[in-house]
């Protein structure tokens, strides 16, 4: 499991995030009326991860995704630094 | 074969007569620069379809077909005559392969040497051709050249990314690669990950991740429904690009950015145009500033808002050129270009503020709709085979049958128990049942209903084909071919059409020499038009060619005997005409390779007859001749009598009942050993059915009344004699089947409700 919720509420992503825990991230969202994750320790992000957290327009931190770092997190708003 | 060969198979026979289509109204219309583009994406998409299923023939073949219409396509090329007939021999070599590969899985061996011939054939017209440098890089990229040709998001991508190309790139001119990536809806199920894919593009300079449209709640989000849409520009090579996106070629657009694009992009194509706005509705502003322009106020107010509302219009700001225009009027009103200069000054502090100003980082509204549009439309139709529908139309027809028991079954129980609370339940539940099935079976039928265009389709390349061959001049003209048929009589109407096109085009279109000598114009025009009338489909061929000459037909008639002279005298001209349909006759004094064999009208009008139609021909000497074809809509279902007849029943196709009636033995003469009556002024002969059918009856009470079934058909009129009519029925007639299908007499069977077979007669082939 990659996907968990953190101390603080909001949604942790660890290492590689596969189709799998798009769902489970769905769910964690869903659960939360102010959403966040927490993208800073995942290594690898699947298209429908990023898909969802695109859909929730939640994200904190530099990602761990050094391509999505590069490319995609510039594009996305940014809420913070990671708590 | 594979799902996937199969669909290679379908889409390649549909692109083969799309390109066909297209390739005949090219050369007969004018080259329109979209029409080109059609032949060339028909083209362009059989290639990559035979390179997917693996048929390295075809795709040389094609390859080289598409470097003649890119030729064609770039203005180096005129379409003539010699350019259509090879396109299309090409086009004709790929239905045969397709055949081939439907029925043996794979190309006949001379397949090689025969594409790599036509591919020669196809160079061979290319202009000035140098070498053999048909770079495959045009396969690849779909717009070149000039800037203009690249789709809206292309510029999006470059304008939004500006900074971070800027820093990507050396500095100088160089070509890029634009890549718009839509993976499919399921993609996720399928194990795709479309992010990796766009993570090995080689040379990123810039990227996008957009919805393709915007997401809804989050709480309705179907986290395994891929709705995104990738853009990327990338300085890597191409071909490079291409094989990463090898395996979903469809989903993706891979675009060549010419040199220059690029540098030109450091001043966005938005960015230029919308500086200009700006500057148009500063300029307004200080005109509006000069004071004391009393004389023509009212014009300089006018043009003043004008130009602003049009530079904004064309700024993409329609609203705010609603405002400017609503403040001028105010303006005018008051006699004051205060209102106006403040909107204006509003308009230019909006402007600023307005998203598609905001540069790099307005990445999360969606890139214009425009994208979408360039895409092909969403396809809404579902492909099912045939043989799915026949089934389900089998199986509808059964239901049919089954209801038709309920009937018989619930008369049963309105006999013995009539008038019970149980009989009315079963019959309301009849009721329910018998509309239900009826509404079920014309839905049904109505999936068989095929608009008649997919047959005109193929009538195009026969007529152009033939003409070349006569060397006539003819236009084809159709009508009404969104009219929707039954599949089946379409699939049989195909040949009858056939026989009177190529009729009118040899017999019915003179000579050019003859024409001009007529006093009309040369180019003769043949008419294909279908129109429902009723519930029967009427298709008219018509021609402006020579007419038929009653007389010639007379006289030719009696020299092929057809008829005893007597009988030939007494007909009148239109009867005369009318014999065009009769076997072996043709007008034609030599017999020539269209026609003529004195074989067609007659196979015309027995394949007509053969699907319930009929044929009839109309024509003026010197004006032309249309041949009519009546036909019903749909075969699927038949409304018979079930008659009774020495103690066994029988269908009768009910259209060729014309009435019943009772007769008395009064009304009933004998002419030697056969039965008459007087019906309407005409004597009709009285045939019994048990007599018929051989069946052992007794001898009619020579006191009792007789009951009669009139019957008109083939032009002949008789009277069935049986001994009572049991019920009235829309049955699916079933073709006689095995060992009965040669049995003559009979035009199907159908089960009753009662389980007994019926057996339908063909009154055309029983009444003697």
């Amino acid at each position: 499991m990659t996907v968990r919720r953190g101390d603080t509420g909001s949604v942790i992503l660890e290492g590689a995030c596969t189709v799998e825990d798009a769902e489970p991230l769905l769910q964690l969202l869903q659960a939360n009326p102010t959403p966040a994750v927490d993208w800073t320790t995942c290594s690898q992000l699947h298209t429908a991860v990023i898909q969802v957290i695109l859909a929730s327009g939640a994200q904190i931190g530099p990602c761990g995704d050094a391509w999505v770092r590069q490319w995609l997190a510039p594009e996305l708003p940014q809420k913070g630094k990671p708590g | 074969m594979s799902a996937l060969q199969e669909q290679f198979v379908t889409e390649a026979r549909e692109l083969v007569r799309q390109a066909t289509e297209d390739l005949i109204a090219l050369e007969r219309d004018g080259a329109s620069p979209e029409r080109i583009d059609r032949v060339f994406r028909a083209f362009h998409t059989l290639k990559g379809s035979a390179g997917v299923v693996e048929l390295p023939a075809m795709g040389i073949m094609l390859h080289a077909a598409e470097d003649l219409l890119a030729a064609v396509r770039e203005g180096a090329l005129a379409v003539d005559a010699e350019i259509v007939d090879t396109a299309l021999g090409c086009l004709d070599q790929v239905s045969r392969w397709v055949n081939d590969f439907e029925t043996a899985h794979a190309l006949p061996v001379r397949a090689g040497e025969d594409g790599r011939a036509m591919a020669e054939r196809l160079r061979a017209l290319l202009p000035g051709r140098k070498g053999q440098q048909a770079g495959p890089a045009a396969q690849d990229s779909e717009a070149q050249g000039s800037g203009s040709l690249l789709p809206e998001w292309v510029a999006r991508l470059v304008a939004a990314q500006r900074d971070a190309m800027v820093s990507g790139a050396p500095g100088r001119l160089f070509a890029a690669t634009a890549i718009c990536y839509e993976p499919l809806a399921g993609c996720f199920y399928t194990g795709d990950d479309p992010l990796q894919l766009m993570r090995q593009i080689p040379g990123l300079l810039a990227f996008h991740i957009e919805p393709r449209e915007p997401f809804g709640p989050l709480a309705e989000l179907d986290p395994y429904d891929c709705k995104l849409r990738l853009l990327a520009i990338s300085a890597g090579d191409p071909h490079t690009i291409a094989a990463i996106f090898r395996l979903v070629p469809d989903q993706v657009r891979i675009i060549t950015i010419p040199p220059g694009f690029l540098a030109a992009a450091a001043e966005s194509p938005a960015h230029r145009e919308q500086s200009l706005v700006r500057k148009v509705i500063e300029a307004q502003c200080e005109l509006l500033r000069v004071p004391d322009r009393r004389e023509d106020f009212a014009g300089c107010l006018g043009a003043a808002a004008r130009a602003a509302a049009n530079a904004l219009r064309r700024g993409r700001l329609p609203h705010l050129a609603d405002t400017i225009e609503r403040a001028a009027a105010l303006a005018l009103a008051q006699r004051d270009a205060g209102p106006l200069l403040s909107a204006l000054e509003q308009a230019l502090a909006d402007f600023a503020d307005s998203p598609s100003t905001s540069g790099p980082d307005g990445g999360d509204r969606p890139i214009a709709a425009a994208t979408g549009s360039s895409e092909r439309p969403a396809d809404r139709v579902l492909r099912v085979s045939e043989a799915k529908i026949e089934n389900l139309v089998n199986l509808a027809g059964e239901l049919v049958v089954a209801r038709n028991a309920l009937a018989y079954s619930a008369r049963r129980v309105e006999q013995d128990f009539g008038g019970s609370e149980a009989a009315r339940s079963v019959q309301r539940d009849r009721d329910a049942i018998d509309r239900l099935v009826s509404e079920l079976h014309g839905t049904v039928l109505q999936l068989r209903m095929v608009p008649v265009a997919q047959l005109f389709g193929s009538f195009p390349r026969l007529i152009r084909d033939v003409a070349r061959q006569l060397d006539k001049n003819v236009a084809l003209v159709t009508r009404g071919e969104t009219t929707e048929v039954d599949k089946t009589i379409m699939d049989r109407l195909f040949e009858p059409m056939v026989h009177l096109v190529r009729n009118a085009l040899d017999h019915g279109v003179e000579d050019r020499e003859q024409r001009r000598a007529a006093g009309k114009s040369e180019a003769a025009t043949i008419s294909i038009a279908a129109s429902r009338v009723g519930d029967r489909l009427v298709v008219e061929v018509t021609d402006d060619g020579r007419g038929i000459d009653p007389a010639v037909v007379r006289r030719k008639a009696s020299e092929q005997r057809l008829l005893p002279e007597e009988e030939l005298s007494a007909l009148t001209d239109e009867a005369v005409v009318d014999l065009v349909f009769a076997a072996g006759f043709s007008t034609a004094s030599a017999v020539s390779d269209i026609s003529g064999r004195g074989i067609g009208m007659d196979v015309v009008r027995s394949a007509i007859d053969q699907i319930g139609g009929r044929v009839s021909l109309q024509s003026q000497v010197g004006i032309g001749t249309t041949v009519r074809l009546d036909l019903p809509m749909t075969i699927a279902m038949s409304r018979i009598m079930v008659v009774e007849a020495a103690g066994q029943l029988f269908g009768i196709a009910m259209d060729a009942v014309s009435e019943t009636v009772r007769v008395t033995p009064g009304e009933v003469s004998s002419i030697k050993s056969n039965d008459g009556f007087v019906l309407h002024d005409r004597v009709v002969p009285i045939i019994s059915l048990a007599e018929l059918m051989k069946l052992p009856g007794r001898r009619p009470d020579a006191t009792a009344a007789r009951l009669l079934v009139v019957m008109e058909t083939a032009g002949r009129i008789a009277a069935l004699e049986i001994d009572a009519i049991r019920d009235r029925l829309d049955v699916v007639l079933k073709p006689m089947q095995g060992l009965l299908a040669g049995a003559r007499g009979y035009a199907g069977t159908t089960l009753l409700g009662n389980g007994q077979v019926l057996l339908v007669l063909d009154m055309k082939e029983i009444l003697p």
